[in-house]
């Protein structure tokens, strides 16, 4: 039986995860799956392709149902949250999708101030000087009137943090943030992420397969696999533990706990030389 | 046999399936409809998107509909001694089944496509997705504003292609082949009813075809799987589908107003 969670508002952890179980199409992505968010910390999930990473994000922020278990963001159950109460969670996440997700018929600066126009009643004027400076925070203030098309992927990834955190929010969930970047970009954006970290106090959480990149921003690592966390702590000891598991996660081996071949039947028969095999 | 009855289970309990969902989906939109109110804006801006932008394909076809059926009816009402009539059997077919079908029929064409199309990259580009994640409900910024604009848009657009196509009948029966211009106008306003011909005709008609439509169009962006065949499809399907729709409902409501 799970056991209750009882997280408050200065409970050490933002978010408690417990018993979370979750079955999709037939395949058990989550099996009781217990994890703790450090509040006010960078942490990294890690953990091979189709191990549900996104689908955590997508628990904590109530898009997607669990089976069974627990989810609690600062204090509040997500399971038990009303669409209105959900949607008031929602304006305290900011959250930055793999592709960016930018509204294609606005330009940088509206997709930036979106979110203030449809939650405050601030003045016009008001609204500029926010997406001016949040837009000044992540490099991207001259480029305030190009459209989502006229961007690099790098940029877009920066205009999408821009408004993950135009609300200032609790929490900042990044799904992929280094995937296509190049160096420079990935730096600007490690040195962004842990901006935020330690001038707002934001407690983030990234999805994320690069370890150096991982090393060089997260407080906390855990890496899952199989539905559970399968090892966690120190981002520089973390690959060094010994385990089977972060032996071929860390370390890129096709053998270990996890399979490299999605279950097949044999080669040889597949192929149709199972006779000349005999 | 055997082989082939399960497939047209499917097939039939697929299709019974998506009616039922498109109906529930219905149920949401309308109650979405409160909420929307907020998004006037939204709404305006599909109202010119689907409305205004479908103007020019409306009067080019109404014009041309309203000259070939002149140009018809004239050839055969001629052999009988009739064409005074041409132009009040011009005006009664196009505000009873022409105008509110055909404007129908290129409105799924114009602007039900872009719809679902336009919903469907929204979703296959996770846009939907980060409505949500910012507190912002895609069913009352998204989808229910396209249903209102093509709901106000449609009998908008038919009022249109029925002056065309009159005037096209106008300038193919009076200035080319000689009808007189006062037995035209006469014999039009003698017979044509403004309730049985313009408001359950024209009216009445194109309302219940804007919100057919329109919800087919958005039913099929929302739901459809979120890569590029997926969005091609929705799209074919929201004008099969429209098509179909327009056509069995015309039968329906002729069959009741008349």
């Amino acid at each position: 039986m799970t056991e209750p969670v009882r997280t408050t508002p200065d409970d050490p952890a933002l978010v408690r995860i417990r018993g979370l179980t979750t079955v999709l199409n037939g395949k058990t992505i989550f099996d009781a799956l217990d994890l703790d968010i450090p509040r006010g910390k960078v942490t990294a999930i890690m953990g091979p392709s189709g191990t549900g990473k996104t689908t955590l994000l997508k628990h904590i922020t109530g898009q997607m149902r669990a089976d069974a278990g627990e989810i609690r963001v600062n204090g509040e159950n997500v399971a038990e949250l009303s669409r209105e109460q959900l949607y008031k969670l929602r304006e305290g996440i900011g959250y930055l999708f793999q592709n960016s997700a930018l509204l294609t018929d606005f330009d940088v600066f509206e997709n930036v101030a979106f979110p203030l126009r449809q939650h405050t009643k601030l003045p016009e004027v008001l609204i500029r000087d926010l997406v001016l400076l949040k837009l000044q925070a992540v490099g991207l203030r001259g480029a305030a009137r190009l459209t989502p098309n006229e961007l690099s992927g790098g940029m877009a990834r920066r205009v999408a943090l821009a408004r993950a955190i135009v609300f200032d929010p609790m929490l900042i969930l990044y799904d992929e943030p280094f995937v296509g970047l190049d160096p420079v970009a990935l730096n600007q954006v490690l040195k962004l992420i842990r901006t935020l970290n330690q001038t707002l106090g934001i407690t983030s959480v990234l999805v994320a397969h690069e370890l150096a990149a991982v090393q060089r921003v997260a407080d906390h690592v855990f890496l899952i696999a199989n539905g559970k966390v399968v090892a966690q702590g120190d981002p520089k000891t973390i690959a060094n533990d010994g385990s089977a598991w972060t032996r071929q996660f860390f370390g890129g081996e096709a053998d270990g706990p996890v399979p490299f071949q999605y279950p097949a039947g044999d080669l040889a028969q597949a192929l149709g030389f199972a006779g000349a095999a005999k | 046999m055997n082989v082939r009855e399960p497939q047209r289970n499917n097939v039939v309990s697929q299709s019974l399936a998506q009616i039922g969902a498109c109906g529930l989906f219905l149920l949401t939109l309308l109650a979405a409809v409160p909420r929307s109110f907020r998004y006037v804006r939204e709404t305006i801006r599909q109202l010119w998107f689907v409305g205004a932008m479908s103007l020019t394909i409306i009067m080019v076809c109404g014009l041309f509909v309203g000259m070939v059926l002149m140009l018809q009816l004239y050839h055969v009402l001629s052999i009988f001694g009739g064409t005074s009539a041409s132009g009040m059997v011009v005006a009664l077919s196009v505000y009873r089944e022409l105008g509110p079908v055909v404007t129908a029929l290129l409105f799924a064409g114009r602007a039900g496509t872009s719809i679902t199309a336009e919903i469907g990259l929204m979703r296959a580009t996770d846009q939907i997705d980060a409505m949500e994640m910012m507190a912002v409900d895609p069913i009352a910024y998204v989808a229910t504003p396209r249903f209102l604009a093509g709901l106000i848009a449609m009998p908008l657009l038919c009022c249109v292609f029925c002056a065309m196509a009159i005037f096209g009948g106008h300038l193919v029966g009076v200035t080319w082949l000689g009808v007189d211009n006062g037995t035209f106008w006469s014999n039009m306003t003698a017979q044509v009813d403004v309730r049985t011909d313009i408001v359950n005709g024209v009216l009445l008609k194109s309302l219940a075809f804007g919100a057919v439509v329109s919800l087919i169009a958005v039913f099929q962006g929302f739901t459809t799987p979120p890569t590029s065949e997926g969005v091609a499809y929705a799209t074919t399907r929201t004008v099969v589908a429209s098509s179909i729709a327009i056509l069995a409902l015309d039968f329906v409501l002729t069959a009741f107003l008349m």
